[in-house]
């Protein structure tokens, strides 16, 4: 049972000179849509253009934190499904994706933001989600580590409580899919940079790429945050994105003292603790668009900072690794998911910031169905481009906007 | 306890001063100058602890922190490397991970069970059938995990920080670093030296072996220590580790307190125009069966173990090495009494002569293109096989120590985290810097070099580049030094042995994670082809060593599986902290910073209960009663007082102020009168509104306006963005500090203030929306506002700040015959809500744009010149019928006001519940919310789920707004 | 990583000091006739280009100034620090 020799995602195979579709980026979200075209609707002359390996950017870098707690009526429905389909993957990929399900805790440190997480899950109940308003103290009793003391920044009225939440193991995601998507025929071209796309009387005709170029009709930027200066460089398309990087970090394993996903907003920070032991934590974007990926003094301080204050008892463990990946920011904190309008073939699905992860399975199965079908499904509408032309941001989060780079 | 070897020079313990400490329960004595380990194995203690996997036993193997070996609970803080953890009088130390203890682990049958747990193993286990991964999972999260830490732990201890800049920042206090130093201090500059060791000396410290002419290499580091310590423009950090460096030359650290320091550690954070990396070499460990089994340890553990601590490492030594430096400690561990069965060398030849004379000289068996196989004893070493390099030959020797290396690997992160690159060297088998990060250099052994002379040399050139890079120096001088480094030996061949001649089941190429070099394979057989992947999928150099073991050697056994040449052979990523690093020490002092007002102290006397707005602390409540019955009333029917300081107060006045002000408000701001007030709103581009406030005209070209309490930090740079562009004159200066605001408020509001002001204030004279400027007691400047935000008669008396206390006190004692009282916040926000004025960010979110929240008479469509922000958005959304409206509700049948946040729903979601409450004033509930539009007609039945309500539902009306004084009579009168 | 941001006041100073206000994409569009499309591309939508853009930023800790510089978004390193004269220059043209 252990000594497959087979390597998971196929050999290496040679670049074919043409593919029913292309997707560009081997994260989650191509992966997952590779994975139901083939599987639902049997589409498998697929592949997958990966410019250095599966798993690379967000999908390797994010700290694997999957909930169902948005603001709007238009998020909650795809990010529950995301949700009920961790264990269902589970089963079909037979891999083992390592759900926790250990439930996330949102702090509120003001009235205010108590009347908010209200909202938030008043949304969540009439949606058949699970979430809670909790005082301070009952949040105390599910995180004993809590500092539910007048004397913080920010001091503890209370948190959101979102049970089915939890964390995933990301990782897993990306071989799981990998594995089966290359099982049903879909080539992972891993190593191979897309360059260019090639159109005529505006349909998607081709895919350039550093190991030549490939005839297609249909093609997926889901590069998570090069995707918005893909689209630009090969189409001309501009979006309304700011491209961050995020960090995050981990302390050295400890035995478990963390049960659940802790994260507050006014501290920046969630911290949770791994099945290795771990306390994972993070949120931070230094807010000017680069693509360096790198972490940053200020951060790490501040992070620790925060966690001084909010889970005290986390002053005696060492910061052990920092990493950073990339967020790309719309002015809404909701995603562009739009195709076969700009450029007939031309599909994306972008603009995830940070929300890559914990949508990709159920993003996946609908990218995956409307490119099959041609046809978008309802879920996905409200997350087209041209929202932002008509006044009409989503609503997800309630903060009065700036201007750039989030508007 | 073992008899320390004395009289040595190099130690740095001082056996007179004893030092107690409790192991496990039991107390024994340290000396003064141990680290918590050595003062352990001097008490015999030889496992330290167990590995994470497979429970193996674990002791002391290299000096400074490259693996977990010895991390233990110590005083209840958890993974402290005891290695390089100063014993301290008093400590408590546990061992970590062990089920019994370190010496019989109850877990240790795990060992034998690796062939279940192939790399990558719990991928494909535990989640058939469902109903058995949360079981597995709970075991799992048990079993993983090194140290314990309690959720009420509380930290001991003080943290400190400091911000430094200086010309030149140089890491590492080794030769190399202090001769950049002294290169650099020499030029006047001023320098940063960083050492991670509480001492200067580095490669040099701990060696007896000559240096020149007779001085020994100790010697020498001692002089060199002095030189430096004497240029009062070095300023010297030891005990000091270097824990990231970033681009723009900036360095991060922390520094482990003496005694007599005011921390016990501190933060530092440099900012250098130049910096040198000089962090010399760790050991690249030797991969052969069991070669982490206590016992098993590298060349400068060794050695150091002697001529720091004076205690030799074990009685019988075998050496498998690849290094000079392996024969240099043989010959210096042998004279201090240890007996050396063999010397096994990889290295066919190269040695040095002299040092292969002194081996011989001293009859130590030497076996060159030897290596050690496997190390045997269950416990602790008892004998090791070695064997040729070609397997040909093996043989099998008793001792109780293995001195195993396969070579030195230079300490590069410093490098590559500030984006330099590495380039594997053919002729030294390691990864050496290639491209360094702008205005920073390489100096010592992290170029390979091995030579003392080399090394320091490399130290001078390093020094001089850092200096020509804060401007000064001569490229002679520069051309020079770089002579004097080709001319010196250049850097020694290094082995290119990447494993002993084993199958490596138990050869550990990753102590922390228990990964074998047998994982890296089972990853390489599933396709896991990129080091970075293999890191992943067998947490290789995951763990809390931070990569010091498997760092080298991982990229190395990778592309011998691979048959890879050279040039593609890739370091893996280092990650900072490079050092772990306490979240204390990080976190430094104390951050939690709220500005105050002017009336701060005497509310909270008056029994105000404060909380944190923004960045302000404000009193929210005067009583425990969070509905502020009284507090409203008292407003409603006599007078009350609210300290409105935070509210952001700006002066805008210059030849283009009018015409800044028509960009940013949607009015038309010429039409401000002297004398008057005009209320107004910004929007965003996107039309959406982010603020409202009053503007007066103070005078010609020069106005007065407010903005609410969270934009006040952003206005000056929204108004220059929004005219950035136009070069226009004009001048803006931020007063929200600098003057106070009071709220008098209550159909009582004129009596009161009427007695501390000589003005007439009669409505006649100072009317509704009116403006007047004054002075109280002939001395006190007050701009007077007549508003209505709470919706009664109420003046808003803008203050100067050191006067605020003397005008509340003045109106307190004129208010006293009308008991007047104060109000806070959340009193503000009823009164406000029955008014339906709105507040920004509670009427409306990010979407909400002028129009929905009815404010739409503020905006004037006819100044499109001024190209007003948010105008043309507002333009292109104004017949839009599917946004969300602000309406006013009530409840019907009289009940109970629904909690903010309550969604409007039908089959769908419809809108939510800004505001409500229970209104005193009007004995029934009313409310604001944001609805669909086609919901938000006048008679509008509204069905409201609130959180928790399960089937009930309370349904409300849509009515007209406001709801309380509909003409505005009070406000008014 | 540290970023730098060079003020034309006050020089070289550490980027936190500074906010960042977008890329650069010219003056405040003439209002009548902008079609909804044109009016998204000014205020929305960005390049994102990686590599070296043109871009705004404000010394909110500082002196106060908006002024653009060239900044190379896969370094965080600034490539060219544009004089406030310059910018000047580039306005009055834009105006004609």
């Amino acid at each position: 049972m252990f000594s497959k020799k087979k390597p998971m995602w196929g050999k290496k195979t040679p670049l074919k000179s043409s593919y029913d579709v292309v997707l560009i980026g081997g994260g989650l979200h191509s992966l997952a849509t590779a994975y139901y075209l083939a599987k639902e609707h049997g589409i498998t002359d697929i592949a997958i253009i990966e410019k250095n390996y599966i798993g690379f950017g967000g999908a390797g870098r994010n700290t694997a934190i999957v909930r169902a707690n948005q603001r709007t009526q238009y998020n909650v429905p795809l990010y529950k499904e995301a949700l009920d389909l961790w264990p269902v993957l589970t089963k079909d990929l037979d891999y083992n994706l390592m759900f926790n399900n250990c439930g996330n805790l949102n702090l509120m440190h003001s009235e205010a933001a108590m009347k908010a997480a209200r909202m938030t899950i008043a949304t969540a109940q009439f949606h058949g989600v699970e979430s809670h308003l909790i005082d301070a103290k009952e949040a105390k009793e599910l995180v004993p580590a809590l500092n539910i003391s007048d004397d913080i920044t920010f001091p503890i009225h209370g948190a959101m409580f979102h049970p089915p939440g939890g964390v995933v193991r990301h990782d897993a995601v990306v071989w799981g899919l990998a594995r089966a998507a290359a099982e049903m025929g879909v080539q992972i071209h891993q190593q191979t940079e897309a360059l260019d796309i090639g159109t005529r009387n505006g349909k998607v005709t081709s895919v350039t790429t550093s190991r030549g170029t490939i005839n297609t009709k249909q093609v997926l930027i889901s590069a998570g945050g090069y995707s918005a200066a893909l689209i630009y460089d090969m189409l001309g398309i501009k979006l309304p994105i700011s491209v961050l990087t995020i960090q995050a970090m981990v302390t050295q394993p400890l035995k478990p003292v963390l049960d659940h996903v802790v994260s507050s907003g006014a501290y920046h920070c969630y911290a949770n603790q791994t099945l290795k032991g771990e306390i994972a934590t993070g949120a931070h974007m230094d807010p000017w668009p680069n693509y360096t990926t790198l972490n940053t003094a200020h951060y790490i301080k501040h992070q620790a900072e925060a966690l001084s204050e909010f889970l005290p008892c986390l002053r005696g463990v060492r910061f052990m690794r920092i990493w950073g990946g990339l967020a790309d920011m719309t002015p809404d904190m909701a995603p562009i998911m739009d195709g076969d309008e700009q450029v007939e073939g031309f599909y994306m699905d972008c603009g995830w910031g940070y929300f890559g992860f914990k949508s990709c399975s159920a993003v996946g199965k609908y990218m995956a169905e409307f490119m099959a079908t041609k046809k978008c499904p309802d879920i996905l509408k409200p997350f087209a481009l041209k929202r932002y032309e008509e006044h009409k941001l989503m609503g997800e989060t309630a903060a009065l906007v700036n201007y750039s780079p989030d508007n | 306890m073992m008899n320390r070897l004395n009289h040595l020079p190099t130690l740095k313990i001082d056996t007179a001063q004893k030092i107690s400490y409790t192991y496990k329960g039991k107390s024994y004595y340290g000396v003064k100058g141990d680290t918590i380990a050595s003062a352990m194995f001097a008490n015999g203690v030889r496992i330290f602890g167990r590995s994470l996997k497979y429970h193996r036993p674990r002791g002391l193997y290299s000096l400074d922190g490259e693996c977990s070996n010895t991390c233990m609970q110590v005083d209840g803080i958890p993974n402290v490397r005891c290695e390089n953890t100063l014993l301290e009088s008093g400590m408590v130390i546990e061992e970590q991970n062990v089920k019994g203890s370190a010496e019989n682990d109850m877990m240790s049958f795990m060992d034998k069970l690796d062939w279940m747990m192939p790399a990558g193993f719990y991928y494909d286990v535990m989640h058939k059938p469902a109903k058995l991964w949360p079981v597995a999972m709970k075991q799992i999260r048990k079993a993983a995990g090194l140290g314990k830490i309690s959720p009420d732990f509380k930290m001991p201890g003080k943290y400190d920080e400091v911000f430094l800049n200086t010309d030149v920042c140089i890491i590492g206090g080794g030769p190399a670093g202090m001769m950049a130093a002294l290169s650099s201090a020499e030029k006047g500059l001023r320098v940063i030296l960083m050492e991670s060791r509480p001492w200067l000396g580095g490669f040099f410290e701990y060696r007896s072996a000559e240096y020149k002419d007779g001085q020994s290499l100790h010697d020498r580091a001692t002089e060199l220590a002095a030189l430096v310590r004497a240029q009062e423009n070095i300023r010297l950090f030891t005990h000091t580790a270097c824990v990231g460096t970033y681009n723009n030359n900036l360095v991060t650290g922390f520094q482990i307190g003496k005694k007599s320091d005011v921390f016990d550690q501190r933060y530092v954070e440099i900012r250098a125009k130049s910096v040198v990396a000089a962090a010399g070499c760790i050991e690249r460990p030797l991969l052969f069966d069991n070669n982490e089994r206590p016992g098993v340890m590298q060349i400068a553990c060794a050695l150091r173990m002697a001529k720091t601590y004076g205690q030799l490492p074990g009685n019988k030594a075998v050496f498998s090495i690849g290094h000079d430096l392996g024969l240099e400690a043989a010959i210096e561990l042998h004279d201090l009494g240890l007996t050396i069965e063999c010397v096994a060398d990889i290295r066919e030849d190269g040695q040095d002569a002299v040092l292969l004379k002194q081996i011989a000289q001293r009859k130590i068996p030497l076996l060159k293109g030897w290596v050690a196989a496997k190390a045997f004893g269950r416990k602790k070493v008892k004998k090791v096989r070695l064997s040729s390099i070609d397997k040909m030959m093996r043989k099998t020797l008793e001792c109780d120590l293995v001195v195993a290396s396969a070579g030195v690997t230079p300490v590069t992160g410093h490098i590559t985290v500030a984006l330099g690159t590495l380039k594997y060297d053919n002729h030294t088998g390691c990864f050496l810097p290639d491209q360094m990060p702008e205005n920073m250099f390489a100096a010592g052994r992290v170029l390979g070099l091995n030579d003392a002379m080399s090394i320091e040399a490399s130290g001078t050139l390093a020094g001089l580049k850092a200096s020509a890079a804060c401007g000064l120096g001569s490229l002679e001088e520069i051309e020079k030094a770089a002579k004097i480094v080709e001319m010196l030996p250049g850097p020694v061949r290094g082995t290119k042995l990447v494993t002993a001649p084993v199958k490596g089941r138990k050869s550990f190429i990753c102590f922390d994670e228990d990964a074998t070099i047998k994982n890296i394979k089972q990853a390489l057989a599933k396709g896991f082809d990129v080091p970075e992947l293999i890191k992943r999928f067998t947490a290789t150099g995951l763990g809390p060593g931070q990569g010091g073991i498997p760092g080298h050697n991982l990229p190395l056994y990778v592309a011998k599986c691979q048959t890879l040449p050279d040039v593609s052979i890739r370091p893996t990523n280092v990650r900072p902290p490079l050092v772990p690093t306490l979240i204390s020490t990080y976190a430094g002092t104390n951050h939690t910073m709220f500005k105050t007002t002017a009336m701060d102290e005497m509310q909270r006397k008056d029994g105000g209960i404060f909380r944190n707005i923004g960045v302000w602390q404000r009193a929210r409540y005067f009583s425990e009663d969070y509905a502020c019955k009284k507090e409203i009333e008292n407003v409603r029917n006599n007078v009350g007082m609210l300290d409105g300081s935070t509210l952001g107060k700006f002066r805008l006045h210059g030849p283009d102020a009018l015409k800044a002000l028509q960009r940013v408000y949607v009015s038309d701001m010429s039409k401000v009168k002297e004398g008057r007030i005009k209320y107004s709103a910004m929007c965003n581009d996107d039309g959406c509104v982010i603020d409202d406030g009053v503007v007066v005209k103070l005078g010609e070209n020069d106005y007065y306006f407010t903005t609410s309490t969270g934009r006040a930090g952003q206005t000056i740079e929204w108004i220059r963005y929004h005219t950035r562009y136009d070069r226009w004159d004009f001048s803006l200066v931020n007063l929200t500090d600098s003057m106070g605001v009071i709220n008098l408020s209550g159909p009582n509001a004129r009596k009161v203030l009427e007695k501390i002001v000589d003005i007439d204030i009669s409505n006649e004279a100072f009317g509704f929306s009116d403006y007047r400027e004054f002075k109280i007691a002939d001395t006190i400047p007050v701009r007077a506002m007549r508003l209505g935000f709470v919706g009664e008669l109420s003046y808003e008396l803008h203050v100067p700040a050191s006067y605020m206390q003397s005008v509340w006190l003045m109106l307190k004692e004129a208010g006293k015959p009308f008991n007047i009282q104060n109000f806070g916040v959340e009193a503000q926000n009823v009164l406000r809500m029955e008014k339906c004025h709105i507040i920004l960010g509670q009427e409306s979110e990010q979407r909400t744009n002028l129009l929905d929240v009815g404010l739409g008479f503020l905006w004037n469509r006819s100044k499109s010149e001024a190209k007003t922000v948010g105008a043309v958005a507002l333009a292109q959304a104004e017949h839009d019928q599917t946004r969300l409206k602000l309406v006013g509700f009530k409840t019907e049948n009289n009940s109970r006001a629904p909690r903010d946040g309550a969604l409007i729903v039908d089959q769908k979601v419809r809108g939510y519940v800004c505001t409500a409450r229970d209104s005193f004033a009007l004995n029934e509930a009313v409310g604001m919310a944001l609805v669909d539009a086609d919901l938000s007609k006048i008679g509008t039945r509204l069905e409201i789920y609130e959180d928790e309500c399960g089937d009930d539902r309370i349904y409300g009306t849509v009515v007209k707004m406001p709801f309380y004084d509909p003409e505005g009579k009070r406000m008014k009168m | 990583m540290a970023l730098t941001i060079t003020c034309p006041i006050c020089g070289k100073r550490n980027g936190y000091e500074f906010r960042f206000g977008g890329e650069e994409k010219g003056p405040r569009p003439e209002e009548n006739g902008l079609t909804p499309e044109a009016w998204c591309d000014y205020v929305h939508l960005n390049k994102c280009v990686a590599g070296v853009q043109e871009e705004w930023w404000f010394h909110k800790d500082g002196c106060g100034l908006w002024f653009t510089i060239q900044r190379d978004t896969t370094t965080n390193l600034e490539a060219e620090t544009v004089s406030m004269s310059k910018l000047a220059t580039e306005n009055e043209e834009a105006e004609k």
